[in-house]
């Protein structure tokens, strides 16, 4: 017996030597963690490994692609063990520049290259007056509208007010019971910090005041929050808020189930018979005020590195932004391109390419319209340090108000208290 | 612990004869508990003794380790109000799941010892929520009880039991309440089939002399039935304890401790804590205060049943 | 078997119905998956549509194949699962056996050790699980999640296969000792055929716990071509939508292997009872 133990034992010590001496031979590798934006993201990336790897043969990537619900726990466990990947594509950045991890974007981003980003998108990834991160894509959100639902129900426009907002759910539940839903919410902690600034953006309020501080206690942030509680309360949204998030709401919008909802830009399915239109948010304000998200590519610092790894991540820039295979990614996924050259070409060229897993080639009249939205939109205040509480924090506020725990104004001044007390 | 069990015996070997094969044989346990205890040791006591350190270390929002910060998260944890409802919801859930699923399962395994048409077809279904990994349990089940896409009001509705749509998650309590229906779902078929092992060990001439002797169903249950199986429900019900208690799937993709985090339990919240809100050090208080309270329960009932088997013996 | 014969009584009727009902309320959720993933795109949202889907896809279930490497990642559950099993029973029996058979210091301690190893669930211990795991190189790696596997359902094989030696008498094995086996020949020839069922089930549950193991496989790997199918299905799961008839469809590829192989064990484990009787 003992010396099948004493076999088995070394059966597995060998079997593990084994896994760890399949080292690569002298090529500069790139570990590179990517976020899956599409059901497709990991076929499109396989090809980009392929393509670069040919065309630098020093270089070995290591692409690998993580959904979002898990895309944190995966990087933190990472830099805690000392495991960080060169290159990351992540949501927020604040958090690695105060753990002084990242390296800034001007020491790997060729010039030409900084010069072709969008001034103002380049500029978002800005703190303490140094550029921390590269952006990605963008995208903005929209108002999507059920138009043959809307019609039945006696609507003949997309509601532009949040009274309107409210006949309009009225007229639909009245029209047709419980088959229809009318109005998509999703306050649930995947994304619930967007409908907080769909909301507030437009009752007036916000998360900033105009000098930059936390100003997340205001009366028109409260009457957002309570707007939120009135859409549950009469029956308005879907049934389960505070844990739907917006993905069945979405695929729900598609299928002709939900009236009305506020979702990105290319969020109704390709296959989709749904007659619909995406209009500007409601709003109490002149004007309408969208959410723009912007993800980054960020680069971590390594002490240890190999020599050329920063000219191997700027080739690794430089190649994915070139124009034609950053404007095919972003027909791919759906979003809006983050450079200047691909704004231009897709407006023109967007059917030269197919939308990820269809034969279904993109619109150029899409990119267009979008293209021009953006500079209306806001983005969340990312760069600021506490970000990642008051984004939590508003989530909090508005599942307790929805509870009917306490009031929005009294939930707001707790949080802006422990915000700016802490 | 573990350590300490091995390896001393050992070093005494080239001594005389008559006492070599005496410590040889004192050896012996230790040797036959060496490859599970090395096994152990090294998957399991080290990443135990890095989440002690964790604890008591300030710990970034990337995890980058700051050193050492004393009871500070400690402090931190028991300051926070949803820390303890967390605590009372991780009570109610473990008490619940365990104690209905054991009560369910027993019930199940004694019918499934029973010979009746099909009961091997019934065995196959029964491990048939066991065989389905959690993550996807849990998923169809929040399917299921969507409000209003769900499987379970159209079906409802279609059967003409109901005339409107119900909204199966209206409040937080509700939604723990099919977490913790979810779980006893999961759980059941472990409980039969322990029980079950257990069944089929009994010898059968023991109920045959219980039958001699005019013994009825209560006694034989309480006199056979019950004592003979007790090992193997010792083992599923103090194992339960600990997988039900430190639980994740369910409750994560359920309601991920939502709405307003009423719907936690210990491990969800910590998670919650660690990679939502990049709170290592109090994620990891949580985890040894959990530790500690699994500790003492278990302890507890083991030295009981421990006691209660050698009362038999 | 007389027992079998046909004999009304309404204890007979109540069994039935009892069993009946338990089975109807297993199955719903693999009704549910099923009907599910034969459904539609459109259909899966509405709100109107009856139980049955209005147009069958059956495709739905061959294009799973091709839209991820679904067999390769129900491979690697097999390996994962098979080698966990292994392990765990190799290391589990010997302990088990001293622990039912032999006298020695520490036992109480170790049995409470070996509980108390299981308090910490792997959720919690992923950040010290990955440290390790790197340190010996063995993340990302079938190997690493095979051993981890196999130590977190230690606990659970030494308890079960202790409980089922405790509850054989020795006489057996002392007898073959004196006819002069030593006590591995022992072991393997009298104690292992009594101690089937047990054994038979304690590599069920083992094989089962790591074919559903998530969190650790989710963290350790990162390698596409490495993932369990638990991890793997999550490629359904994506950004933009949900596509929950191919998530549903490899759900059910990924409970028949489990579900067969209990089948084939089955048989085995009465097979495994009756010799036991008749040696007994």
């Amino acid at each position: 017996m003992k010396k099948i133990i004493a076999l088995l034992l070394v059966a597995a010590m060998v079997l593990s030597l084994g896994a760890c001496t399949n080292g690569n031979s002298g090529k500069l590798t790139l570990d590179v963690i990517i976020s899956q934006y599409g059901n497709y993201t990991q076929a499109w990336w396989n090809q980009f490994e392929a393509d670069f790897e040919a065309a630098n043969e020093d270089i070995d990537l290591n692409i690998e692609i993580v959904s979002w619900s898990d895309i944190y726990s995966v990087v933190t466990t990472r830099i805690s063990t000392q495991k960080q990947p060169d290159i990351l594509n992540i949501s927020g950045f604040a958090d690695y520049v105060l753990d002084d991890l990242l390296m800034p974007a001007e020491e790997y981003v060729s010039d030409e290259l900084q010069a072709n980003f969008i001034p103002s998108f380049w500029a978002s990834n800005e703190m303490d007056g140094t550029i921390w991160a590269l952006p990605i894509l963008a995208s903005c959100r929209a108002l999507f509208c059920n138009m043959d639902l809307l019609e039945g129900a006696g609507i003949t426009a997309a509601p532009t007010t949040w009274d309107e907002v409210l006949t309009a759910c009225q007229a639909i539940k009245d029209t047709y019971g419980e088959d229809i839903v009318p109005w998509g919410l999703d306050i649930s902690t995947d994304e619930g910090q967007a409908a907080f600034s769909y909301y507030s953006w437009n009752f007036g309020g916000g998360y900033v005041d105009a000098e930059g501080n936390w100003a997340l206690n205001s009366a028109e942030n409260a009457e957002a929050v309570e707007f939120i509680k009135t859409l549950i309360d009469s029956g308005y949204c879907n049934s389960a808020p505070y844990t739907d998030t917006r993905y069945p709401l979405q695929s729900a919008f598609s299928a002709g189930t939900l009236a009305m909802m506020i979702g990105p830009m290319n969020m109704v399915s390709a296959d989709s018979t749904v007659n619909y239109t995406a209009t500007d948010l409601p709003t109490n304000n002149d004007k309408s005020i969208a959410l723009g998200v912007c993800d980054q590519l960020m680069v971590f610092k390594d002490e240890k590195a190999e020599d050329g790894r920063t000219e191997a991540i700027t080739k690794f820039f430089d190649f994915f932004y070139e124009c034609e295979r950053y404007s095919e990614y972003m027909v791919y996924e759906g979003f809006l391109p983050a450079t200047q050259d691909s704004s231009a070409y897709l407006a023109e060229n967007a059917e030269n390419h197919m939308v990820g897993g269809t034969e279904t080639p993109g619109s150029s009249e899409y990119f267009a319209t979008f293209c021009a939205v953006l500079p209306n939109c806001q983005f969340y205040p990312m760069q600021k340090p506490e970000w990642m509480d008051v984004r939590n924090g508003v989530i909090d506020v508005e599942q307790k108000v929805c509870q009917g725990e306490m009031s929005a104004q009294e939930a707001l001044n707790q949080l802006q208290s422990s915000v700016t007390g802490g | 612990m573990n350590e300490r069990a091995t390896p001393k015996p050992a070093k005494i070997k080239k001594t005389a004869n008559p006492r070599t094969l005496r410590t040889m044989r004192k050896a012996e346990p230790y040797v036959w508990l060496a490859p599970s205890v090395l096994l152990m040791c090294i998957m399991i006591i080290i990443p135990i003794l890095t989440v002690f350190k964790t604890s008591f270390s300030e710990v970034s929002k990337t995890g980058i380790n700051k050193g050492f910060n004393g009871i500070d998260n400690y402090i931190a944890i028991f300051k926070e109000p949803t820390f303890w409802n967390t605590l009372q919801n991780t009570l109610i859930w473990t008490i619940v799941v365990v104690g209905l699923s054991t009560v369910i399962g027993f019930i199940l395994a004694m019918v499934l010892n029973q010979k009746f048409h099909g009961r091997k077809i019934v065995r196959a279904i029964i491990v048939f929520p066991w065989a389905t990994a959690l993550i996807v349990q849990s998923v169809v089940w929040k399917y299921i009880i969507n409000a209003d896409f769900g499987a379970l009001n159209s079906l409802l509705y279609n059967l003409g039991i109901i005339d409107n749509y119900i909204n199966w998650t209206a409040t937080p309590a509700a939604f723990f309440a099919w977490e913790c229906w979810v779980g006893i779902f999961v759980t059941v078929p472990f409980v039969t089939f322990c029980v079950l092992s257990g069944l089929q060990s009994i010898d059968t001439s023991l109920y045959e002399a219980a039958d001699v002797d005019g013994a009825g169903f209560w006694t034989r249950l309480f006199k056979i039935t019950l004592p003979l199986v007790m090992p193997s429900l010792t083992v599923s019900t103090v194992l339960n304890i600990i997988y039900v208690f430190n639980s994740f799937p369910i409750v994560w993709t359920i309601s991920k401790g939502d709405p307003a985090d009423k719907t936690h339990t210990l491990v969800t919240y910590l998670y919650d804590l660690s990679f939502s809100n990049g709170k290592f050090g109090e994620a990891a208080a949580v985890s040894v205060i959990g530790f500690v309270i699994l500790a003492t329960c278990a302890s507890i009932y083991m030295i009981m049943s421990l006691r209660a088997e050698k009362k038999e013996d | 078997m007389n027992t079998l014969q046909p004999k009304f009584s309404w204890k007979r009727v109540l069994l039935y119905l009892f069993v009946f009902i338990v089975c109807i309320v297993i199955l719903y959720p693999y009704f549910v998956m099923f009907i599910t993933a034969a459904k539609g795109d459109s259909e899966m949202y509405s709100t109107t549509g009856g139980i049955f889907p209005t147009v069958w896809h059956w495709e739905n279930f061959v294009d799973i194949w091709t839209a991820a490497p679904v067999f390769k990642y129900l491979l690697n559950s097999f390996l994962v699962a098979g080698g966990a099993t292994l392990v765990a029973i190799v290391c589990g029996i010997p302990a088990a056996y001293a622990l039912s058979r032999m006298k020695f210091r520490g036992k109480g301690i170790f049995m409470g050790a070996v509980i108390m190893s299981q308090m910490f669930s792997p959720v919690v211990l992923l950040v010290g699980i990955y440290q390790l795991m790197v340190n010996i190189g063995l993340h990302d790696s079938i190997v690493g999640l095979i051993l981890l596997n196999a130590a977190f359902n230690q606990a659970f094989a030494i308890w079960l296969l202790r409980g089922t030696f405790t509850s054989i008498s020795p006489e057996m094995e002392q007898a073959a000792k004196i006819d002069g086996c030593g006590t591995v020949q022992a072991l393997v020839k009298i104690l292992l055929p009594m101690a089937a069922p047990g054994i038979i089930t304690t590599l069920i549950f083992v094989f089962i716990n790591s074919w559903n193991e998530y969190t650790i496989a989710l963290t350790l790997i990162s390698t596409d071509a490495l993932k369990p199918i638990t991890v793997g299905i999550n490629t359904f799961y994506g950004l933009t939508f949900i596509q929950w008839q191919y998530l549903f469809a490899t759900s059910i590829f990924a409970t028949i292997p489990v579900v067969i192989l209990f089948l084939l064990i089955e048989k085995h484990l009465v097979a495994g009872l009756t010799s036991g009787g008749v040696k007994g």
